[in-house]
């Protein structure tokens, strides 16, 4: 029991805090939220609410629930009456006036990108500048509309699919070897800040500075040429099938990801078999491979590797393909092969 | 009483040193840089030449399958070393962006630490240091120069050198010359001038300044031409020598006809005006973002039967260019990788653009990609076999440009398809490669260092540092390091020690030949 209590008064402690901190720190959201239709509801929110419910009301679980359409489990009569009075350990707002309590309610009732755009996000979006401009702006553009090496973020359909940020926190937290993305260290609150920049920027208009690629900039070949080039010169046709393996594949693929795949796929795998100084040999997929080590994966899933001076191996990677038709391509190759993939539908 | 005599001779022998050696150390007279000691490596290339070669010899293509770890040193950093340490008086100083660490390069134990985080400005990388007598010169991403006390780290001064809310940033290990901290600037996603600045070491007060491009919004021309990597110096003729980056608007060349002059050029500058002495032109036209800024690498000797004065650079381009740097004038020209975007090369060495292979609305592919067949790593020159020894990146990639992208900044995209890493050893004489050596898919960003003991040091794609034999380009050592390098190996002599230096992701490595063991070479021990 007395611990109980010890519990409740340290909360108790904790909140006060925390409830002084954030009414220094929100202070700067305002003109930020003043753009929005209800300023007086988001900044209330952030005022009272956030600190257990998030900023985004999606709560803080197990401990505190979202507030993420609450007004489907409650009418706007019972959340007043939580507002003020309280329940369990949250604290009641009894001296809330009217106006503000009214346009809490209100904001509660709003849906989340509505919420994202009011509750503060421009400031969240702004820390979110601040770390892409550091850490990702070179490679990503600083308007995350692509730069040196790195794609477009704002037509990434990665990025534009992920409204919670879980699988840009993937990508992000493990990075991409394979296509040099390395990995970051950020928190989750970091990189929801990236998420929610990225989101902005894409919806954002900027003069001069959108870049990228559309379907409709892909459509200048000839498909019956590029038919031609499939199963003539090009030798496509002795790997490739427009009834096997590349059936439906614009289905699948579409503009710049399709030329992509088409010009080098990316995730194309190779097979090493391995012959052991005691004749043994072993076939798997190739895993690993440097100038001094080779590792595959077997059947099983199960690596195994070898020091390349003690085996022999031997590789068949018909990829390689891919790269020996690229200092034979003329560009029109190309448009006329794309124009030929896209009517395998 | 003789004895009592030498005991005070002695003794104050000993007291006097005691008192000098603290004057002496961390100090680094400017003279000191055109001659640099084996005990040193005073500036981000080790001396004006930009060379990267080494006299020493203790480790040898025998005894250098014995190399093994003298030190690491943790930065406890996910930015990786992108900076060659500056070495003087046994102390190493070496930065990522916002940090410099000052390091006995004798253990690898710390001795300072400055660390100062920036909101604004591109943290893509720092480069390293410059030095002199004692005072360190570092650029911070928000285009500050500042001024460290090189024995304790305390900053003496810090001006700014470019506005950072235009979009220049800066990374680059400036060049003490003389009296003079030359320093350049970043920028590429604005229109905006590149510029070389000198300024006085001692007061921070700029000096002169030259600019690559006429200013930004003069018609018919270009902005562009950054200065991102350190130069060289040729004391005899006094000349200072710089690449220049890409023109901007970048895949877009529809608001700036011509050659976009100084942009993706070599330049040789008087380093104690500016004047311009000459220029070439290394892509006429770029609209690939390919800076020319790679090493301006010089050596004197034969060229088909004439002794020269010359300068070596392998493009980003993917063009291996011989200057005679009294004059600018092309003695060579060369591809030295897979390059598809030209027609040729015309009388004055300069290659021809393609107009069919700018970026276009349905794209073009280009070899190389748009971070080149080389780039910032450093190439290393070797003068007793010829060879000029480059960490070749041969690749692929499809470029887009279309109206609506407008002509601000980047305007276009290019995606990069495959490529992958090579060592390669090109004859300066012919620009043919006499051997390459594959360090895998994708490439690495290692630079490279020779020695006079004919051995080669770079590394792989996947995290090893490499030692090759310089005239066979074969493997003779290797170790993981964990992740692959971005910076250039170095090496220094110390206590009758050689090390070698290179880093991986945020750790320095010290590499040296076992202490006991092994008889490794005559002179040893």
């Amino acid at each position: 029991m007395i611990k109980r209590i010890q519990t409740i008064a340290l909360l108790a402690v904790v909140l006060g805090l925390f409830t002084a901190f954030i009414d220094v720190g929100w202070c700067q959201a305002t003109p930020a939220a003043q753009q929005h239709g209800n300023a007086v509801g988001a900044e209330s929110y952030a005022k009272h609410c956030a600190i257990c419910h998030g900023e985004q009301r999606e709560g803080i679980l197990p401990g505190f629930p979202p507030l993420l359409e609450v007004n489907r489990q409650l009418t706007p009569q019972q959340i007043e009456n939580l507002i003020h009075t309280g329940k369990g350990r949250m604290p009641g707002f009894s001296k809330l006036s009217e106006e503000e309590t009214t346009a809490l309610i209100r904001f509660l009732a709003t849906d989340e990108l509505t919420a994202k755009a009011a509750d503060g996000s421009t400031n969240v979006a702004e820390a979110g500048h601040h770390l892409f401009q550091r850490n990702c702006a070179f490679c990503h553009g600083r308007d995350a509309a692509g730069g040196e090496t790195g794609p477009d973020l704002t037509r990434s359909k990665l990025v534009l699919s992920d409204a919670n940020g879980a699988k840009v926190t993937d990508v992000v937290r493990n990075g991409r070897p394979d296509k040099k993305m390395p990995a970051f260290n950020f928190t989750n609150e970091e990189i929801h800040s990236i998420v929610v920049f990225i989101h902005r920027q894409a919806t954002s208009s900027r003069p001069g500075g959108r870049r990228g690629v559309d379907v409709s900039d892909l459509q200048t070949g000839n498909a019956e040429a590029g038919k031609q080039y499939f199963n003539g010169v090009g030798g496509c046709a002795k790997c490739h099938s427009a009834t096997g393996d590349l059936a439906g594949i614009a289905s699948r693929f579409e503009g710049l990801q399709l030329e992509e795949e088409m010009l080098y796929p990316r995730n194309a795998k190779s097979k090493v078999t391995v012959r052991m100084a005691t004749g043994q040999t072993m076939t798997g997929q190739l895993a690993y491979r440097d100038e001094f080590t080779i590792g595959l994966r077997d059947i099983d899933g199960v690596y195994h590797s070898w020091p390349v001076s003690r085996i022999r191996y031997t590789i068949d990677s018909p990829v390689d393909a891919h790269v020996e038709l690229f200092s034979k391509y003329t560009d029109d190759d190309i448009h006329n092969l794309m124009a030929y993939l896209q009517t395998l539908r | 009483m003789k004895f009592w005599k030498y005991a005070l001779i002695f003794a104050t022998v000993t007291f006097f040193s005691a008192l000098f050696y603290p004057l002496i150390a961390q100090n680094l007279e400017p003279s000191a840089i055109t001659h640099p000691s084996p005990e040193s490596w005073p500036t981000y290339h080790g001396d004006y030449s930009g060379r990267r070669h080494s006299p020493l010899t203790q480790i040898t293509p025998e005894n250098v399958p014995y190399l093994t770890l003298a030190w690491a040193f943790q930065t406890n950093q996910t930015a990786a070393i992108k900076s060659t340490p500056l070495l003087v008086d046994g102390i190493l100083y070496f930065t990522v962006p916002d940090n410099i660490w000052a390091v006995d390069a004798r253990s690898g134990h710390m001795l300072w630490h400055y660390n100062k985080p920036t909101d604004d400005g591109d943290h893509i990388g720092q480069r390293g240091v410059a030095m002199y007598k004692g005072w360190l010169y570092y650029l911070t991403p928000n285009c500050h120069l500042i001024s460290l006390n090189a024995k304790d780290g305390s900053v003496r001064w810090d001006v700014t050198v470019a506005d950072v809310k235009k979009g220049y940033w800066t990374t680059m290990a400036p060049l003490v010359i003389r009296n003079h901290v030359i320093i350049g600037v970043s920028g590429d996603f604005d229109n905006l001038a590149g510029y070389l600045r000198s300024i006085d070491p001692e007061t921070g007060a700029t000096q002169w300044q030259w600019d690559s491009t006429p200013p930004a919004g003069t018609p018919d021309s270009t902005t562009g031409g950054m200065t991102w990597m350190t130069g060289t110096y040729d004391p005899e003729l006094n000349l200072l020598y710089w690449g220049t980056g890409n023109p901007t608007p970048v895949l877009s060349g529809k608001t700036r006809p011509g050659d976009n002059l100084y942009t993706c050029s070599i330049v040789a500058l008087n380093p104690d005006t500016g004047k311009l002495a000459w220029g070439f032109s290394v892509s006429p036209h770029d609209t690939h973002d390919w800076d020319a800024v790679e090493t301006p690498v010089l050596t004197d000797g034969d060229f088909h039967g004439q002794p020269r004065k010359m300068l070596m650079q392998a493009s980003r381009n993917g063009y291996f260019f011989v200057l005679d740097r009294t004059n600018g004038k092309s003695l060579l020209t060369a591809p030295f990788g897979p390059v598809n975007w030209s027609l040729g090369v015309d009388k004055d060495g300069h290659p021809i653009p393609n107009p069919a292979k700018q970026p276009a609305p349905d794209g073009r592919l280009i070899a190389p990609d748009e971070g080149g067949l080389t780039n910032f790593r450093a190439p290393s020159f070797d003068p007793k076999t010829g060879l000029f020894i480059v960490d070749a990146h041969p690749s692929y990639s499809i470029y887009f440009s279309k109206p609506t992208d407008g002509s601000y900044g980047w305007s276009g995209a290019d995606y990069g398809l495959w490529g992958k890493g090579v060592i390669e050893a090109i004859d300066y004489q012919t620009g043919k490669l006499r051997w390459t050596h594959e360090v895998g898919q994708g490439g690495s960003g290692a630079g490279v260092l020779t020695t006079d003991s004919g051995l080669t040091f770079t590394g792989d794609a996947h995290g090893s540092v490499l030692a090759l034999d310089t005239n066979s380009g074969k493997t003779l050592w290797h170790a993981g390091m964990g992740a692959p390098m971005f910076s250039s190996p170095s090496t220094y002599e110390l206590d009758r020690k050689q090390y070698l230096i290179t880093s991986s992701g945020g750790v320095l490595f010290a590499w040296a030949l076992p202490e006991t063991g092994h008889k490794a070479s005559n002179e040893l021990f």
